[in-house]
């Protein structure tokens, strides 16, 4: 079952095209990945998503229900936590939460419990008496994610929510949110980091200029896209006749620098490298260190964004 | 709970620290007992309606209507907040629609300005029970001033919020014009006595009307210029309010 349905959805700001008659679904009880540049369209579409603007054409569904028609009910049943900062500098950590729950009419006895498994689950134990004001960028988003948690949601909107958090916090929150998926939550994420997306998401849409270019599973992004792998060589020493020793192997790009450094790039990995092996072994020349990088999720993404930079 | 009360909840949490509230009665203490009593040998009577009032007296009652001025700085404050930290659009994408914000905001202010007034009333009572005339209009009319004059000057300070992005600008607007409306006024010394163009322009000022209307509700001397003071009052604190909240509307993310 679906929990959003966009259907040619499209926003402007004057001649500015933000979005760009994009169409997509979200399934129920999955994390549904949001990637992009810069400017790529990621708030917007999540403003649009969240009622806090009004598309300019197009049809949108949160949760069953008309997104332009009724955005009171769809927010009544959504959890947000936006890309800036949301806080008031004068309440403590724990006043915050409470407060939040509050908002949500969460009951008192109902918001106590919360707010404590919430102050350990985002290691808030120590600071839940520092006012907002006096927390570094990293608690404080840890204490804007961890409030969202205080009331009830069916679907919950993630803009960036690991910027400022170290890697430790960043692995935890990741876990936390797997975990609330399994118990029937249903996630939109958008980050600029792309592990994160490779170990969250159940499928991903990369957006680019308001226009989705892809949306996929990142497995199959992966055997979809990168299939090139890239392989490095670093040689012990110089070796000024390296380029006309490989010159003529087929099914690659090769490049050189300053003479000891090898980089190959090739769909066909595997045999290319034993030739590549064979000719240096032949040769004499000796291989300080040699890697193959692994096709990730980051290299398909700038692939793409150079594709698409290159066709419009 | 309904929406407009929790947020109204929240509103009173994040406003009502010790600081403000120490300010809120200090500040006028001082005023009336330190500059009441210092000025009363220069200042004797003051004449108002059909009565004479001893000095402290008349700077207590102005006071209620000046601290109700002040106290609806929150509102602009609240606002500024909101949108500098970020509260504003998350409010917006929770179960909030933006009349619920604006009605939170008039109500904290309506709230704060009522205990307000109360609080000066209670403290500056000593000061001018003598020349006091309750009557049955007395409570509805303090009660009428205090909310029209939250409403009127929560409206504009919300005004201003929503016009300044920084600080600085926030700050030095609001100063100007609070310190402008509280001396250009009658809450601290009578129009009579003031030379011809300030005298004008003590009328050009709500807050001179909001004084006169407390004043004219403690002490039983409610006119037909009084009457004629509250229409004005509350056709500006409806002027306002409207434009607040168109205002507050458009307020874009």
């Amino acid at each position: 079952m679906s929990c959003i349905d966009v259907l040619h959805l499209s926003k402007s700001y004057g001649s500015v095209q933000a979005v760009n008659d994009i169409v997509l679904s979200v399934k129920s009880g999955s994390v549904f990945g949001f990637l992009g540049p810069n400017g790529a369209g990621k708030s917007t579409t999540i403003k649009l998503l969240t009622t806090l603007i009004r598309p300019s054409s197009g049809s949108l569904s949160i949760l069953g229900i008309d997104a332009v028609m009724n955005p009171l009910q769809i927010r009544d049943k959504i959890g947000v936590v936006l890309q800036q900062p949301s806080y008031e500098p004068t309440l403590s950590v724990e006043k915050s939460l409470d407060k939040y729950g509050m908002m949500w009419n969460v009951p008192k006895s109902e918001r106590k419990k919360r707010m404590e498994q919430l102050l350990k689950d985002f290691d808030l134990v120590e600071i839940r008496k520092k006012r907002n004001e006096d927390l570094s960028i990293g608690q404080r988003r840890r204490v804007q994610v961890a409030r969202e948690f205080m009331h009830d949601m069916k679907l919950l909107f993630l803009d960036e929510p690991t910027v400022g958090l170290d890697p430790s916090a960043r692995r935890k929150l990741l876990d936390y949110l797997k975990n609330k998926v399994k118990t029937g939550l249903t996630i939109f994420y958008t980050t600029h980091i792309l592990s994160e997306a490779e170990y969250l998401c159940d499928e991903i849409a990369i957006i680019d200029k308001g226009k989705i270019i892809t949306i996929d599973s990142p497995d199959s992004l992966k055997s979809r896209f990168g299939k090139e792998k890239t392989i490095k060589i670093h040689l012990t020493e110089k070796h000024p006749e390296i380029s006309s020793l490989l010159f003529g192997i087929i099914g690659c790009k090769i490049s050189f620098d300053a003479g000891t450094n090898i980089v190959i790039h090739s769909e066909h990995s595997e045999l290319v490298l034993l030739k590549v092996l064979k000719i240096l072994s032949e040769n004499h020349v000796e291989i300080e260190d040699l890697s193959a990088v692994p096709t990730n999720l980051e290299e398909i993404f700038l692939n793409m964004m150079r594709e698409n930079a290159s066709s419009t | 709970m309904h929406p407009v009360l929790r947020l109204v909840n929240r509103n009173l949490t994040i406003s009502l620290n010790p600081g403000f509230l120490i300010w809120q009665v200090i500040f006028p203490l001082i005023y009336i007992f330190v500059a009441g009593f210092a000025y009363a040998p220069l200042i004797q009577d003051v004449p108002f309606g059909s009565k004479d009032l001893d000095y402290p007296a008349f700077l207590a009652s102005g006071m209620i209507g000046f601290n109700i001025m002040n106290s609806t700085l929150i509102s602009g404050i609240l606002i500024w907040n909101d949108r500098r930290h970020g509260m504003f659009e998350q409010i917006m994408s929770g179960p909030f629609t933006r009349s619920h914000y604006i009605l939170s905001n008039i109500c904290t202010i309506g709230v704060i300005g009522l205990v307000s007034a109360s609080l000066i009333a209670v403290v500056g009572y000593p000061v001018f029970f003598e020349s006091v005339e309750f009557s049955f209009v007395t409570i509805p009319i303090i009660i009428f001033g205090a909310i029209t004059g939250s409403v009127l000057f929560g409206s504009l300070a919300s005004i201003i919020s929503t016009r300044i992005r920084s600080s600085e600008g926030f700050n030095v607007i609001i100063n100007t014009v609070f310190l402008f409306f509280a001396f250009v006024s009658t809450a601290f010394y009578p129009a009579d006595g003031a030379p011809e163009p300030l005298r004008s322009a003590f009328y050009l000022n709500p807050l001179t009307y909001l004084v006169d209307v407390i004043r004219a509700g403690i002490f039983g001397t409610i006119t037909e210029f009084v009457i004629i003071e509250m229409l004005i009052l509350a056709a500006i604190a409806s002027v306002l309010f409207i434009i607040a909240s168109r205002l507050l509307t458009k307020l874009d993310f």
